[in-house]
This record gives structure tokens, sequence and C-alpha cells, in this order.
């Protein structure tokens, strides 16, 4: 297979600079796949090449197969990266951009229909023996039959979008009562976020984590893992906190998932980057599903593990990366990765949106920052609210939560709110610290808005002081003509 | 921009910035805002409050669903709208029970923050 020269990019934000970043170690060009609304972002700055294929509306732009395939036909590209949500885990698209003579970077149509449809990997896994949560997973997408199923299996009941991922489209159904409102909003998300309203049941487990396991198929189809992830911090079922490796796991337990995470992958015929989902309760582990695309939260593998996931997609689809069987690996140190939301955490995390002021993410060993907007750029209401990912890595876990605290309490945001309060509360909990936090640890502990701490004194003097120069009214007045910095603060 | 502040002696380092009336200040590990004209803390609830007897859009988004109609009645704390924005759905219930004074907005409407979407004549008026 030839080597790529150009890939087109159909996503946006962050992983779209992930990408282009990636494309540019290899010294490929890039053609990014953009909407209307997204001209002043950072990937667009960034990309080689622009298209515009549609406007706001995802439907209308990124969900677009077709707009996709001819926006990459025409910037010159030979493959195409989905990079996660939108188009990613389409079957559809993956064999519309092969028929149109382009590679999908990624796992293939079948792959993608066998693992990456909840339904189907469901039944593939029964074949396998692997555990799995009780639910309903039926063609009938009726709402009284729906109701009916959520019965059966008996509330707590989640109800999920069948395409989905990153927690759109999912909804807790607690009792009757509530269900058909639930699942009638759940089919709406789901239709939105991936242009399919069907969705499936499954049994809440009230007392699992969440962990899942990087799996890796090379270009001749040989799986292997890359270790695990702990994602159990989850609001709305979104992951906000995401570490690798898991502090939960036994060596035999990691084991035992990893052996079963790769046995699915290889019944479905993997290549490329892919997630197996698990809850884990009582020692007990369920299959939840299979993310056949790249995560969101893949950098914490890459910081415990030294490797590039994206680069090794590329060299993948380009039939050049093979697991190399001498080569051991073993995570090494800890790594933690927190979601920054532009959403107001003293509202109950309304979203918030307008232009981005200062933004300042302070550098410093064991730090990465993976982001999509500079300050100047638009944060609209069309797309998810996630605007970075701060990424830490330090010699044992407890290292890595202080150093995370102490770089969001560094890291500057202006223009919109952000949910950095809320993480750095969550990193501060007790649970968290100590490791044995479920997925219901949220909504436990953290439910209501955080209460917005009161100015001080000094910081009302700060704020006057600051207003003053931003105004150029020189210093504070508070004894400023004693002070060294006197004819520097009017220069600022 | 990074500024320092004399206070009682001691410089205090911070970041600020205007940006449309509200001043945004970073220090101290946290970033808060301010109303410039008024040099008080910004409304926290900007948008979200407003008079109980008003559902106002307490972001920007779209009206998904209008979950009742003029002349009914609501109690507090009922689901009156669905709003989306950022691919997820918020709904919005009333603070008051009453009736149903006025509809202001339509599905598949893009309501600013801010915006009166219902208003509730309060049930001691009746």
């Amino acid at each position: 297979m030839a080597k790529f020269s150009r890939i087109a990019i159909a996503n946006r934000g962050e992983v779209a600079v992930r990408i282009i970043k990636a494309c540019e170690e290899l010294g490929i060009e890039t053609v990014l796949l953009h909407s209307e609304a997204d001209i002043n972002t950072r990937a667009y700055r960034m990309a080689t090449k622009t298209i515009c294929i549609g406007p706001a509306p995802t439907a209308e732009s990124y969900l677009n197969i077709k707009a996709n395939v001819d926006g990459a036909l025409a910037g010159g590209a030979q493959a195409i990266h989905p990079g996660f949500g939108f188009l990613s885990e389409n079957a559809d698209f993956a064999e519309a951009v092969t028929k149109a003579g382009l590679t999908f970077i990624g796992p293939s149509a079948e792959s993608i229909r066998s693992l990456g449809d909840k339904v189907h990997c469901k039944e593939l896994a029964k074949k396998a023996g692997l555990p799995l949560v009780p639910g309903y997973q039926g063609e009938n997408q009726d709402v009284a039959h729906l109701i009916l199923e959520a019965e059966k299996i008996g509330f707590p009941v989640i109800v999920k979008a069948a395409a989905g991922g990153g927690g759109r489209g999912m909804k807790l159904i607690k009792s009757s009562a509530e269900a058909k409102e639930l699942i009638e909003s759940a089919q709406r998300e789901a239709q939105s976020a991936f242009g399919s309203p069907k969705v499936f049941l499954e049994k809440y487990l009230d007392r699992a984590k969440h962990i899942e396991f990087q799996v890796f198929g090379d270009s001749t189809g040989n799986v292997i893992h890359f270790f695990d992830r702990e994602c159990s911090v989850q609001r709305r079922h979104q992951k906000i906190i995401e570490e690798a490796t898991s502090p939960s796991l036994s060596d035999d337990l990691r084991r035992r998932m990893g052996e079963a995470a790769c046995a699915i992958a290889t019944l479905g015929k993997y290549k490329g980057a892919g997630t197996v989902e698990f809850l884990l309760q009582d020692n007990e582990f369920y299959l939840l599903e299979v993310n056949t695309r790249l995560q969101v939260e893949h950098p914490v593998t890459e910081e415990v593990l030294g490797v590039d996931l994206v680069k090794m997609q590329i060299l993948t689809a380009q039939g050049e990366f093979v697991h190399d069987p001498k080569q051991v690996r073993v995570p090494r140190g800890h790594s933690i990765e927190c979601r920054i939301y532009a959403e107001n955490p003293f509202m109950g995390g309304v979203p918030s949106t307008g232009l981005l002021g200062h933004v300042e993410w302070p550098e410093g060993p064991g730090r990465r920052y993976e982001y999509g907007f500079d300050a100047g750029d638009t944060i609209t209401p069309y797309y998810d609210p996630m605007i970075a990912k701060v990424i830490v890595w330090d010699e044992t876990r407890s290292r890595a939560i202080q150093k995370m605290i102490r770089v969001l309490q560094d890291s500057v945001v202006f223009g919109v709110h952000t949910n950095i309060p809320y993480l750095i509360e969550i990193l501060s909990h007790k649970e968290f610290v100590m490791g044995t936090m479920t997925t219901r640890f949220i909504e436990t502990y953290f439910a209501e808005a955080l209460k917005e701490p009161e100015l001080t004194s000094l910081d009302k003097k700060i704020a006057e002081g600051a207003l003053l120069q931003l105004r150029g009214g020189g210093m504070q007045n508070q004894g400023a003509s004693n002070s060294p910095w006197a004819s520097y603060w009017r220069g600022i | 921009m990074e500024i320092k502040v004399r206070v009682d002696g001691v410089d205090h380092k911070a970041h600020a910035q205007l940006i449309k009336g509200t001043l945004w200040v970073h220090h101290n590990g946290r970033v808060f805002t301010m109303d410039a004209s008024t040099g008080r803390k910004s409304r926290k609830k900007a948008g979200a409050g407003g008079s109980s007897d008003q559902v106002v859009a307490p972001m920007p988004g779209k009206v998904t669903k209008i979950l009742v109609s003029a002349g009914a009645s609501v109690e507090a704390g009922q689901a009156v709208v669905v709003m989306e924005a950022m691919k997820m759905e918020y709904t919005l219930k009333a603070d008051i029970a009453g009736s149903i004074d006025s509809i202001s907005c339509a599905v598949g409407e893009q309501v600013a923050l801010g915006k009166a979407l219902i208003k509730i004549k309060p049930a001691s008026d009746k």
C-alpha cells in the first residue's frame, strides 16, 4: 500500500488538532473538513488545507457522509481519519470512504458492524462466552414495548443510543413512571447526535466501576492490548476524569480482562485502535461495549506506555504497523486526564458559550494539553462542550493527583466559564484519592451545583487594582508608590 | 494580561481581562468574574434567574420541546420546556405553581441566553 501524502480529517476541535500533529510528525499534509461554524478554531488554522462541508448543524456537515467523502476527494486526500464521535463508528461511512477509493483510518466496515453496533457486539460476546449485563437489544423500538422490556429487566435500567458514545442519548430510568419521558428523550438525543433514534436497555449496576482496555489490531490482524484505563468518574454518563492504569485491578483480574478484550477484538477481526469497555462489580466483570475508534481518553494510555496511538493508526492503515513480540510493554507511573468543559459549575453545569479571552495552560514536566481553541475563538452552542483536555503524568497516582490539582489551579480560561473548580473538588475527594469511586460517585457526592465561594476582601482589592490597570489608570492605590514594580505596571 | 497589585505592602500576581463589561480575574488558583461597571460580583444567575414567574433560557440553545400550553396549570418543579445545547438536553422547570400566562418561544427556535420563554401567572393571583 502506498504511503499517504495527504489525509482528510472528518472531525473538529481537539481531536482534529491531535490528528494534524500526528500527520505533521509523519510528514503528511492534512485537509480539515469543517462546518461553517468552525472557522475560528485551532484545527482550522493548523491544517494544510481546509474545506467547508456544510452549515453548523451536525446533520448537515459532520454527519453528512457524502459531504465528507466529496470534501476529502476535492482536497486530494488518499485517506480519511474520522477522529471520535460523529462518523467515527459509522460502518456506512467507512464503506463509502472505501468505495470512493480512499482509505478509512480505522477498522473495516465489517468490524464496525460486528463490534461497533452495540447490539450485534453483545451477540458476538455471547458466542465468545463473555459475561454480559442483562438487557434488551431488540429491533422493536416502540416506546410502549421498550417500557415493558424495562419492567422485565427490573429498574433501575439504563437506556442507551445503539449507535452512541460519549454519554449522548443515555438516561437512567429509576421507575415505570419516568420511563416514557426518558426513553423518548434518549431517542431524540440519539437522533440528534448520531442520526439514528435506535436505543437499547441495560440493567443498571449500581456499584460498578468503569474499566476499559485499549486494544490495537496491527496490519496483519494480530490484536494485543495496551492495558487499562479507569473511567468511573462520570456525570450524565459522560466521562470527566480518566486514568491509566486503573487503581482497582489486581494482576489476575487485569490479565483476565485483558484476555477477554483481545478475544472479542480478534473475533471482530479488528484493525487499528479500539476500546473494550467493562463494568466491574464485586470482582466480576461484564462486557459493556466495544468502541471501534480512538477514544477521548487515549492520551493517558500513551503517557504510561510511551506510544503514539494516532501514528500507529495511520501506519496500520498504510499496512506498515506490526506488533513487535520482542517489545514487552509495561505501564510506567500513572497518568490522569481531565476534560475541560465550557460550562458553569456554579449553575449546575449549564453550557457557557462566547468568545474566549485569555487562555493559558501552564507548562511543566509531565503535563500535556490537548485543545482545539485559542484566545479569540468562539465557543458555540452547536457542539460538544469539551474545549480542552489536561493530561498529567507522575511516578505514583497520588503524585499525579497532586500535580493535576496544581495544574488546574494554574490554568487560565477567560470568556467562558469552565468546570475546572468542579474537577478540583472531585480530585480532592477522599473517595477519588483512595481510588474506590464507582460510576455513582458524582451523583452521590456532587449532585448539587457547586457553591460559589464568596469573594474575600483580598479578591476584591485585586479586582479593583486590576480594573484600574486595565483601564490605563496605573496601579492600585494602596501604597503603590513604594513598589519597585510601579513603572512596570504602567507599561503592561 | 498579567498584573500585580500591592495590598497592605504585599504584591499579588494575577491575570485579568475585561470582556464585554465583565472583569475576569485569575488569582490564587481560581477564576472569578465581576461586573466592571458596578464593581460587584457578576450576577451568578445571569440569564437563569429573572423573576420566578418566568422560565428563562439558562444558556443559548435550541428549544426542542414545549411541554405545556397556554392556560394550563403547572406545579412548582414541573418540566415545561426542553432545550438542547452542546448536544445535551436540558429540561427547564417552573419555579412556582400557577397557570401558563404566555409562551414566547417555538419548537426549533434558537434562543439566546436570558430569553424569557414562558410566563406563569402565580396561583395566588388567580
